[in-house]
């Protein structure tokens, strides 16, 4: 979180008109979570007399979020910024796939099987992965893992899948 | 003073019971060791580690979280000496002077006085938080809704000047926090918010999920995109000779002190700790030095100032949240989110009902210095060698340890998904310059924040004007707003980057 990738991509599109996409596109999204946050809070009650109600905070700080986002979507249209990084989807993709994974089977197979299925997954997060090598650490992590947190910690886990159980 | 040492003797007695020895012990190792894998900051560390300190009783808990806080720490410098790797923000300046020192052979001398320097911080912090504690604290008692409000508002203030990049998108990452913290059930009517008739949201969203998914899932999804392969300098010549020289030890002596004395006080206010200390006491140290060239070059000095700094701010940033119960950084932000599990709300009450927690854990910092100090330097090889594990082995093991870490504190499949869920958030504002440390603290805050805004309000009988009539209030207030007035101008703002910026060139 300390260094910032600067200048992943070119900045030599031509006569941009949005100086700072970077900025520009976060402020927006940033605006988008605000006015969302804004509709979901839409049904609570609001201030009653002089004490809060349960929406009333939620409605400050979304509306504030929504002014900041528009700051920055402006800051970032009118002054000379960052372009937009490249995105890396690989490795985004198959980490999610891991995690996603992981919450899928850990209920219905067991801390075993989940473990070494998310650790094969996320390994494919880059090219360099080679099968016996992630295999073998995948299978020595998992053995750890299911001595560790059931067993080492007391964590209650379930280690194998329900049908065996 | 005979508080003072009366609080340490009880906080002795609870810390060197056998099972907390053991426990800060543990959790010193813990720490070094993943502290030292590249690519795993301190506080995506500690967010790691955090479920492994769920079974524990609360003492022995927040002593090993402590010890892998002040371990990871410390293992983040270790590996910046020998390899040019800095496992954490913190030690990016250490390895400017340190990697040079080890490139000459002088890696051991290095270590040496980083390890010196930090234990010699350590205690100097240890004992200042001890005679810091119970005066503020009362201090603290004295304040009512209205105050605390606007010192949470101070301490934001502070984490947004000092943290680095643009203010505006700080602020907003803050705002982006609070409103996180919101979803759930309210406090007060018990009425669901933004919940969306999910079960797993209606008592909010944990803060151990978000801050694994902004800290570590995002993390390894960024390290992803230059390739897992990441380029290590190492310096294969074995480390002989721990040993500093005499004239060494004469040259680093008042930088570290100079390093703790900044340390501890930037440490105190919210906002960088432990980063910005170890930056600035390495800008003051180039300013005030007579041989500035060496800087860059194996400076000894460039080595014991910011070590000694970044330890000292490590530590008396307890001081905010012991104190006042107010985080001053995102670590500290993760060590409210621990107590709270443990059903402790940080503050001055806990302070005065149960002291031997506070206590125990503060003695248990300066002997968990002791032992880094006398473990780790024999076992540098070790730490060095485990960078030799290849981060494409490296990053699905965090993974699943994560996963697992988060379904362990509910036993919810949902809690990994949203964790999964807040890792594309984090790898995204990442992407968009946006710091994750603001949005924790945020979340952290946010509850206090608004509990004591209602509170403060409906004594006021709904006048906004009480934060500005009370005479303290309006202190604190006005702190904050002449901060941010002095951190736009141009000529302050150019500064506080220069002191970032020395570590990227």
């Amino acid at each position: 979180m300390n260094n910032t990738q600067n200048g992943a991509t070119d900045s030599s599109a031509p006569a941009r008109k949005i100086k700072g996409p970077q900025d520009f596109y976060g402020g927006l999204v940033l605006m988008g979570i605000a006015l969302f946050a804004l509709w979901a809070a839409s049904n609570l009650s609001g201030t009653h007399g002089f004490s809060f109600g349960p929406g009333t905070a939620p409605r400050i700080f979304a509306s504030l979020l929504l002014l900041l986002g528009a700051g920055i979507a402006v800051s970032g249209l009118l002054i000379e910024g960052e372009p937009i990084q490249r995105y890396g989807f690989r490795g985004l993709f198959f980490v999610t796939v891991a995690i996603v994974s992981f919450a899928a089977t850990i209920r219905p197979l067991g801390l075993a099987v989940s473990s070494m299925l998310s650790f094969v997954l996320a390994s494919y997060g880059t090219p360099e992965m080679n099968w016996k090598e992630t295999l073998i650490v995948g299978g020595i992590l998992t053995l750890g893992c299911c001595l560790l947190f059931p067993y080492g910690l007391g964590l209650s886990l379930d280690l194998y899948p329900s049908i065996l159980r | 003073m005979t508080d003072v040492i009366a609080n340490l003797a009880l906080g002795f007695g609870v810390a060197f019971s056998a099972t907390n020895l053991m426990l800060c012990l543990v959790g010193a190792l813990v720490g070094t060791l993943v502290g030292v894998l590249p690519g795993v900051g301190t506080i995506a560390t500690v967010a790691m580690l955090l479920p492994i300190t769920f079974g524990l009783p609360p003492v022995g808990a927040l002593i090993m979280l402590a010890g892998i806080y002040y371990g990871a720490q410390y293992g983040g410098s270790t590996t910046s000496i020998p390899v040019n790797i800095p496992g954490e923000a913190g030690s990016v300046v250490t390895a400017l002077d340190g990697f040079q020192m080890a490139k000459q052979g002088r890696a051991g001398p290095a270590l040496a006085i980083a390890a010196i320097g930090s234990f010699f911080a350590g205690c100097v912090a240890t004992f200042l938080i001890a005679l810091l504690g119970a005066p503020l604290t009362k201090f603290a008692l004295v304040f009512g809704a209205t105050e605390y409000f606007s010192l949470m508002i101070l301490g934001l203030v502070f984490a947004v000047v000092l943290a680095k990049g643009s203010l505006l998108k700080a602020i907003a990452m803050i705002v982006f926090g609070v409103l996180l913290s919101m979803v759930g059930a309210d406090i007060e009517t018990g009425a669901s918010r933004m919940a969306f008739d999910i079960p797993e949201l209606a008592d909010g969203l944990g803060f151990a999920t978000v801050a694994m998914g902004v800290f570590g899932f995002a993390e390894i999804i960024r390290n992803l995109d230059h390739g897992a392969s990441m380029d290590r300098e190492l310096v294969q010549q074995k480390i002989s000779g721990l040993m500093p020289t005499r004239k060494d030890l004469k040259e680093s002596a008042p930088a570290i002190l100079r390093g703790t004395v900044l340390g501890s006080i930037l440490g105190i206010l919210p906002g960088g700790g432990a980063v910005i200390a170890s930056f600035a006491a390495y800008t003051f140290e180039k300013k005030i030095s007579r041989t500035p060239k060496m800087f860059g070059r194996g400076a000894i000095v460039g080595v014991a100032a910011p070590e000694s700094a970044n330890n000292a701010a490590a530590q008396t940033s307890f001081i905010p949240l012991l104190t006042l119960g107010i985080p001053p950084n995102a670590v500290m932000a993760l060590m409210v989110g621990a107590m709270t599990i443990h059903g402790i709300i940080p503050g001055p009450q806990v302070m005065q009902k149960q002291p031997e927690l506070v206590w125990g854990m503060i003695a248990s910092m300066w002997i968990g210095n002791l032992m880094l100090l006398i473990i780790n330097l024999p076992m540098v090889g070790i730490w060095v060698r485990l960078l030799r594990v290849p981060y494409r082995l490296l990053f699905p093991s965090i993974v699943i340890f994560c996963s697992i870490g988060i379904y362990s504190v509910n036993n919810s499949p949902t809690d990994v998904m949203l964790a999964g869920g807040f890792g594309i958030v984090g790898y995204w504002l990442a992407k968009h310059d946006f710091e994750p440390a603001p949005l924790l603290l945020g979340m952290v805050l946010g509850p206090l924040m608004e509990e004591n805004l209602r509170r403060a309000l409906l004594i006021s009988r709904g006048d906004w004007s009480v934060f500005v009539t009370h005479p303290l209030s309006a202190a604190l207030l006005g702190i904050a707003a002449a901060l941010m007035v002095l951190s736009l101008l141009p000529v302050l703002r150019k500064k506080r980057d220069e002191v970032f910026v020395e570590s990227e060139n």
